[in-house]
């Protein structure tokens, strides 16, 4: 519901907004060629769903079913000829049998780290909200540009502020940018349930949570826990782009990312199993002897590269090439090739196909494979060696005079995509995207 | 080794080749599907990346903040 309220409010804003946009529009008295012709609404949505074995809240064997819905609107409105407000509103609506057992104790059923538990943490809602404004130069080729966004969820909230430049040189055949992002975040912690009444200064097994329950295998269940104190996480990033006209028919862009993590950049409700700690078991769910420990800074550094290939009146390729690595020891390629195919001038089908592997971070370990000696450590295989394959398969219609309506808004394009996600591992996943593109008259 | 024939391939290839077009000899690169940036579209499938895979930036998604992911 208050979602529901949340998307209310910015689409009445964004109304109020867009209509503001068009009486000055018409007192414009400037014959520059406008950077954006008229307001655009883009309605975005998504399907996802995950599963495989290797769940991180329990510590790395149990169920990662996941499902995800996401509704987004993104508002661009020319202010006059230069500036371009936009209003991005999301909502991400998940299921996840792997975050429901943060609590696998809810009595529903036996608690089992391959059953999904009914408790709060079994769902979740993300919503964001970002503004950015963009200013083009009376030549054309300067770019500068800002951005706003906050975003909360049950456990999460954030807020972003960036800004970015762009020149142009040789005829607007190169292009050079910059831009650096901040988000300060905070953390609500939530602890796996039998964790809690071993915080400093609890009562332990004495505790009531114990009460009505009955431990197996090592019975004086002693887990190594303390709150976490710090519960920020601040980002900040700092990105250089570098796009070339080639040829007629080519052309390409190399992309440069740093960013800077600092705080809590552990999940606390993710569990961990020490092979050198007995294990203790309520019903068929190994209570946890630890939560995962990671540094709380982290760099990363991502190199990338474009180049797409007006092939022919039929074909285009479009290829990406990264290279990535941060100082937890990881270091990745993405490899990605897309080969839209312009079946009619209204249709367009886009066979892609992308490659990923990574190697494992330093403080990962297997299920009971680390020890309690260690001073860092976690058991999220999103942090494991591995490689994974995406095919995808999309189809897009465009309507170049929009004449299909609904009020004032032009249907311009509809998207529909899909892609199917699988590791070298238990997980695979698949989304389904869909864009519809209006343009107001 | 590779890697780096790969990188110089691509520095030679960007700085030796600086052709200056004219705008109307624009009209193949402004096609929409050969614009150097992903569609909107897929922009859930760059977020599911991002929330799975260790890497992120340098693709004009999100490299950090706003959610509990990376």
């Amino acid at each position: 519901m208050n979602s529901f309220k949340f998307l209310v409010y910015c689409t009445a804003f964004l109304v109020y907004v867009t209509g503001y946009a068009q009486q000055n529009q018409d007192t414009s008295k400037s014959y520059k060629k406008r950077i954006l012709e008229t307001t655009e609404v883009d309605f975005l949505t998504s399907y996802y769903s995950q599963e495989g074995d290797n769940a991180a809240v329990s510590g790395g064997l149990g169920s990662e079913e996941l499902t995800d819905f996401t509704g987004t609107i993104i508002v661009s409105v020319p202010l006059n000829d230069d500036d371009v407000l936009t209003i991005d509103a999301g909502v991400s609506a998940y299921t996840s049998a792997s975050s429901s057992n943060v609590d696998p104790f809810d009595g529903g059923q036996s608690a089992d780290p391959f059953v999904a538990s009914s408790g709060a943490s079994s769902s979740d809602v993300w919503t964001n909200l970002t503004g950015s404004y963009s200013h083009s130069s009376d030549d054309r080729n300067t770019i500068v540009s800002g951005k706003l966004s906050i975003s909360s969820e049950y456990d999460y909230f954030s807020f972003g502020f960036g800004g970015g430049l762009s020149k142009l040189f040789n005829e607007k055949n190169t292009e050079v940018s910059i831009n650096a992002n901040v988000y300060l975040d905070t953390w609500t912690s939530i602890y796996p349930t039998e964790l809690r009444p071993f915080t400093s200064g609890a009562n332990g097994l004495e505790n009531g949570f114990f009460s009505n329950k009955t431990i197996t295998g090592n019975t004086n269940y002693n887990p190594s826990f303390e709150n976490f104190e710090d519960e920020t996480r601040n980002s900040y990033s700092l990105g250089f782009g570098f796009s070339q006209i080639l040829s007629k028919n080519l052309q390409g862009s190399l992309a440069l990312d740093f960013v800077q993590q600092e705080g809590l950049l552990s999940t606390p409700f993710q569990r961990v199993y020490f092979a050198d700690v007995a294990d203790s078991f309520i019903e068929n769910f190994q209570l946890a002897d630890a939560i995962e420990h990671l540094p709380d800074t982290r760099f990363k550094v991502a190199a990338g590269g474009r180049l797409n290939w007006y092939v022919s009146e039929t074909f285009v390729l479009r290829t990406y090439y990264r290279y990535y690595f941060d100082d937890w020891g990881i270091n990745s390629h993405t490899a990605s090739v897309e080969l839209p195919i312009k079946l009619s001038d209204k249709f367009t089908v886009y066979p892609s196909y992308r490659y990923y592997q990574q190697s494992k971070a330093d403080y990962f370990y297997k299920f009971e494979e680390a020890l309690s000696t260690e001073t860092y450590y976690t058991s999220d295989y999103d942090l494991s060696k591995y490689s994974a394959n995406q095919f995808g398969m999309g189809v897009s219609y465009t309507d170049i005079f929009t004449k299909m309506h609904i009020w004032k808004l032009g249907l311009k394009s509809i998207d529909l995509k899909f892609y199917q996600y699988d590791r070298d591992t238990t997980f695979s996943s698949r989304i389904i995207t869909a864009g519809f593109k209006f343009v107001m008259d | 080794m590779i890697k780096k024939v790969l990188i110089y391939t691509m520095i030679a290839v960007f700085f030796s080749s600086c052709t200056v077009l004219k705008e109307y000899d624009k009209v193949n690169i402004n096609d929409p599907d050969m614009t150097l940036q992903d569609k909107k579209c897929d922009r859930n499938v760059i977020t599911m990346h991002s929330y799975r895979e260790a890497a992120v930036g340098a693709n004009g998604g999100k490299t950090g903040g706003g959610c509990g992911c990376n």
